[in-house]
């Protein structure tokens, strides 16, 4: 006899289902913004016990770089985009079409190109969620951040740790002409939100 | 339970770690708090990685909140003999990381309620480090009390 799947695993499948076509459309977004230079992909959409979602993301102690951006109210979440230092530089500096700046300060200038690319993603994710849970959706302006990855982890797990034991975690990969880079896409939606998602889906 | 990494126990959100003489526990924090409780007599301590002020019939391990973390810490540290007169506490953290601003300064209130349920069980702080706006890596050394407290941009020590 076939194994027959619960509740949990096809709502998990649904939700993935739900962020892979708004990933797609961040793809879209990225494609144009870095004049086809990068892609993503929706890696994973995991459901982890809080005390272990550090280890489990692989996300310790490491220092990030991160544009950070929140959706406020009760449909909301947060999504954090994730850099180590090289790959953010190389971002920075392709965007701004310049050498990588090899000063241990960024710039005002490379935030801001950092930020815009978190601007564009997550408005991609959020046209392409308002679209189907039909909610509206209100970000705050992107913020940029350096720091341990576990420490700007936790905060945005915060909503979510208030009501549950478990948390959902949405986890995108980034492509540059194939290859794998090292930059993350974390979106961590709220309670209300995972709730309005299921009910639309299923 | 909390993992073992490298010579440290590696404690995740909501979770207690104890030990006597060579435990050492470590976390990385934000908004969160890492509260260690000490007896330097018998070198034993128990450390808690706690999310959230307060319970409310919430779900959780005891670990995730100020309010059912302290309590439980005692407990750990009454089971070691040391009652909590005998006990001294070390804190770090309660940042808020995305610096928004806005009613739920979720850090202040952790520390908020960190240092009023210690206020009330009569246990005294021997060392803080907590609020502003960067996360904390810490280091809780059960055989010299020692508390490391490590931000991006500096480092504190307290034995």
């Amino acid at each position: 006899m076939l194994p027959t799947k619960t509740a949990h695993e096809t709502n998990l499948e649904f939700l993935h289902q739900l962020f892979a076509s708004a990933t797609h459309d961040a793809s879209a977004a990225m494609c144009r913004w870095t004049d086809g230079l990068i892609t993503l992909s929706l890696d994973e959409v995991l459901e982890i016990p809080l005390e272990d979602v550090c280890s489990e993301l692989n996300i310790d102690d490491e220092l990030l770089t991160m544009v950070v951006l929140s959706l406020v109210g009760e449909v909301g979440g947060e999504m954090i985009l994730t850099f180590d230092e090289e790959n953010g530089r190389q971002l920075a500096a392709s965007l701004l079409h310049r050498p990588v700046n090899r000063e241990e300060q960024w710039s005002a200038l490379e935030q801001s190109a950092l930020c815009e690319t978190g601007n564009i993603l997550g408005c991609a994710y959020m046209n392409a969620l308002t679209r189907l849970i039909d909610a509206e959706l209100v970000p705050t302006p992107p913020y940029f951040i350096q720091d341990f990855g576990a420490s700007v982890l936790e905060q945005a797990l915060i909503t979510q740790a208030a009501t549950c034991d478990k948390v959902l975690i949405c986890r995108t990969a980034f492509h540059r002409e194939g290859e794998e880079l090292n930059w993350r896409v974390i979106f961590v939606p709220t309670k209300k939100m995972q709730d309005l998602m299921e009910q639309e889906l299923v | 339970m909390a993992t073992v990494t490298e010579n440290a126990t590696s404690v995740g959100m909501g979770q207690i770690g104890s030990g006597q003489g060579a435990a050492t526990f470590r976390s990385v924090l934000g908004s969160c708090i890492g509260l260690a409780f000490y007896n330097p007599r018998i070198k034993a301590g128990t450390f808690a990685h706690i999310v959230l002020p307060e319970a409310a019939d919430r779900p959780g391990s005891k670990g995730k909140f100020a309010d059912t973390a302290i309590p439980e810490m005692i407990r750990i540290m009454q089971s070691y003999g040391v009652m909590p007169g005998g006990i001294v506490a070390k804190m770090a953290g309660g940042a808020n990381m995305f610096g928004h601003g806005g009613p739920m300064q979720i850090g202040d209130m952790n520390t908020k309620a960190v240092k009023s349920g210690l206020e009330k069980a009569g246990i005294k702080i021997l060392f803080e480090d907590t609020g502003g706006q960067k996360g904390r890596r810490v280091v809780f050394d059960c055989r010299d009390g020692e508390y490391l407290v490590q931000t991006v941009e500096h480092t504190l020590r307290t034995t």
